[in-house]
């Protein structure tokens, strides 16, 4: 007999190792992929009830199997099909599972390509397919990628909704159609892997578990698809890159590039498996493809006997290829890397010039990187200094940016030529006596600048067409008066510092008239002290108030969210003492569950769990009703208008669809 | 996480039974993505051995041949549990005797 944690344990590895066949069988049942996943789901329940107290079955993918259909064919009965359906179940049930696993390939492609259809948006994609194909629960996804489970779940019931009501068909597509379906399934593949490979947030550089998931998935796909290269192409691009996980760290967890690894710790055994998968592809043959190529690029390297011996023009060569096919900013920046090793670094050098007025690399901390290299090799030290403190302020992994930053010391300190961008806008924001709001205000923008031309830029050789193309790459799409805000926020500074004309090629824009103002912090003040609003109005009118963060974001926070102590929340919001001074009691113990609820519990309706307090069932506080309680409250004022005069907007960073890999 | 599997002679000839099953088995495990290598070995060994400067190598066969490994598995799993739940049905398979996992560490 099993302890039941133990079973536990196995019924979660079995589940992972059987659920996409699972799954793919009962979709090719029920053509419906929420169907079959609740389907699916509802077999795992009924293995967490019975194993713990029978056993683990001796065949637990066949046990399985069996009550998955069974619940199938239990589904399909009830929803009175077609006589002809239910002779189609007769064939199915007469199937051993023992003998057979019923599921055909097809069935785990067909779920692939439904996963990763393309009428879903990227992450969805993601999501789906680490749910479906590698069996992993929303939170362990949603751990992976750094969000929360609600977020996951949230993205995948959405998923199957857009698959369900777009009527995305089963059928398997003809030969033609098939390599553009899995285009979308290997773009998925690869940003898995990616995620996990130079993992694009947090402390750590890799998620290993996520490059797992993703070699495993293009295994998969290799075997269900073997006839097209791409397939190959990319299954051997991520053995080659996952070959070097152990070399690319240091002991410190800092980021060891290509060049500097230690080559005797490169995996010879997954090397060897790219070197399979590049003949694979190769013998197929057709053009290359935009993986095949990448994989190309990848073989040269773990070819060569040492970073010196590296075939640079071959690699400079295959880049020009692959530009061709695959023109995007950021494959630019790594042909310029490639070029400046076969051609030398001037020519990389010019490469990489257009590229800095890129929007897509705006926030891209490696262009800045790459030109300091370069700039480096030509002997122009300072220009290679700012370039790579750009680059640490830039990257949001804080293993690379204290690498950067070292970078950037060890070369030659400049002679003090007068004040940096950076040194005079910090004494700009402490000395010219502006408000708080203000300073955080211009603090955005001014960090903006400095992260952009380089803090140590001499504030001396700021030039208004510096300025202009910056805010030109920056905020060219933002909302007029944001642009505005940071316009104005450049005149001060450019005013104080006896700039002049700093922003003189900066046109103000008309703002569209709003028709909500902010409110006076008084009024808040008034609102928030009288007699009438309970303690929960009172906090999350605070909260508005005092974070500046979106109403839905605000009524979305779950009590596991909250910081008390650095008054933040997981999701980004921060707020000020008159919240935390009313949270505790808003909370009154409670440590889960939504931070905001309605007064009574609702009743049966279909709320999903993650918007009801597990503990008093009570539903989380909806938008319309807040409204309406502030409304009447303030005589007819909206939450909106809670937001503080210069609340400080979130800025989006995009972030490059393929990352700088042979750098 | 890697495990080596390692699976000790029983002493019984495979039949062709087995050889199909297990052909299938792996077929399964690769396709899946889990099994990076696997092979046979030969139960002729060669056993080389040192006692302070002195190397000594020795031909087998050897009389103890049925505790040899006859076979290994170098799977790519998630937890220690998949590794288990992948030696199920190999064992299944092979018929009574024993297989050994041991997690392979890698920096």
């Amino acid at each position: 007999m099993v302890s039941a944690l133990d079973a536990r344990r196995t019924i979660d590895a079995v589940w992972k190792l059987e659920s996409a066949k699972i799954v793919a069988a009962l979709a090719r049942m029920v053509r419906d992929i929420g169907v079959a996943e609740e389907l699916a789901q509802d077999t795992l329940v009924a293995a967490l009830e019975q194993w713990p107290r029978t056993g683990v079955p001796d065949n637990p993918g066949a046990w399985l199997t069996t009550i998955a259909k069974r619940r199938a064919v239990d589904h399909i009965r009830r929803s009175q099909l077609l006589t002809r359906k239910q002779e189609l179940l007769a064939l199915e049930l007469d199937r051993q599972p023992e003998s057979e696993p019923g599921t055909e390939p097809d069935d785990m492609l067909r779920l692939m390509l439904i996963s990763c259809h393309p009428v879903l948006p990227t992450e969805a994609r993601a999501a789906l397919t680490l749910r479906l194909l590698g069996g992993l629960t929303a939170e362990e996804i949603a751990r992976a990628f750094l969000v929360t489970g609600r977020t996951v779940t949230q993205r995948i019931a959405d998923a199957k909704r857009t698959l369900a009501e777009q009527q995305v068909s089963f059928d398997l597509p003809g030969e033609e159609e098939l390599g553009r379906r899995l285009a979308s399934v290997l773009e998925v593949i690869y940003l898995i892997f990616n995620e996990g490979y130079s993992a694009t947030s947090g402390d750590d550089l890799m998620r290993p578990d996520l490059c797992h998931e993703a070699l495993r998935l293009g295994r998969l796909l290799a075997v269900l698809a073997p006839r097209e290269a791409e397939v190959h192409g990319l299954v051997a691009l991520m053995e080659i890159h996952a070959s070097r996980a152990a070399a690319r760290t240091g002991p410190a967890g800092e980021p060891v590039q290509l060049h500097a690894q230690n080559r005797g710790r490169w995996d010879q055994l997954l090397i060897r498996r790219g070197f399979t998968a590049m003949l694979q592809a190769r013998r197929l043959g057709g053009p290359a493809g935009p993986y095949v190529l990448q994989a190309a690029i990848a073989v040269c390297h773990a070819q060569a006997p040492s970073a010196e011996a590296t075939d640079w023009k071959q690699i400079a060569a295959l880049y020009g290829a692959l530009v061709q096919v695959l023109p995007t900013p950021v494959v630019r920046l790594n042909r310029a890397v490639a070029v400046g090793r076969a051609d030398g670094p001037q020519a990389g050098l010019d490469l990489t010039e257009p590229l800095t007025a890129e929007p897509a690399l705006r926030d891209y901390h490696l262009l800045p990187s790459v030109r300091g290299d370069l700039l480096v090799g030509l002997g122009r030290i300072e220009e290679a200094r700012s370039e790579f403190q750009r680059a640490a302020a830039l990257t949001k992994n804080a293993a690379e940016r204290a690498f950067l930053l070292r970078r950037a010391a060890t070369l030659a300190a400049p002679a003090p030529a007068g004040p940096t961008l950076g040194s005079l806008s910090r004494s700009f924001l402490s000395d010219a006596g502006l408000d708080a709001a203000t300073v955080r205000s211009y603090g955005q923008t001014l960090g903006r600048l400095g992260r952009t031309l380089g803090e140590a830029l001499p504030a001396a050789e700021l030039t208004a067409d510096q300025v202009a193309e910056m805010f030109a790459a920056t905020w060219a799409g933002a909302a007029a008066r944001t642009w505005n805000r940071h316009r104005s926020a450049v005149r001060s500074f450019g005013a104080w510092a006896e700039l002049p004309g700093l922003a003189e090629q900066l046109e103000r824009r008309p703002e569209p008239r709003t028709r909500s103002s902010p409110l006076d912090p008084s009024r808040v003040d008034t609102l928030c002290t009288g007699p009438g609003p309970t303690v929960r109005d009172r906090t999350l009118w605070r909260l508005l108030h005092e974070s500046g963060a979106g109403v839905k974001a605000v009524l979305a926070l779950d009590v596991e969210d909250l910081d008390l102590d650095d008054r933040c929340s997981r999701t980004g919001i921060t707020w000020g003492p008159a919240t935390a001074l009313l949270l505790p009691q808003l909370l009154a113990g409670r440590t889960r569950g939504p931070l905001f609820l309605t007064e009574r519990r609702p009743g049966p309706a279909r709320l999903p769990t993650a918007d009801l307090c597990p503990d008093t069932g009570r539903a989380r506080l909806s938008y319309e009703r807040a409204e309406y309680l502030f409304k009447q409250a303030s005589g007819g004022l909206t939450l909106r208008q809670l937001k503080p005069r210069s609340a400080p907007p979130a800025p989006a960073p995009s972030r490059p669809p393929f990352t700088a890999r042979s750098l | 996480m890697r495990y080596l599997m390692t699976t000790a002679a029983n002493g019984s000839a495979p039949d062709e039974k087995l050889f199909a099953e297990m052909g299938k088995f792996i077929e399964e495990l690769t396709a899946s993505g889990v099994l990076l290598a696997t092979g046979g070995l030969d139960p002729d060994s060669i056993l080389v051995s040192s006692s302070g400067e002195e190397i000594t190598v020795t031909d087998g066969p050897f009389a103890e041949a049925k505790e040899a490994v006859a076979g290994f598995a170098l799977v790519e799993v998630r937890s220690r549990e998949e590794a288990v739940e992948l030696a199920r049905p190999f064992r299944r398979i092979v018929g009574d005797g024993e297989s050994r996992l041991q997690q392979v560490f890698t920096s």
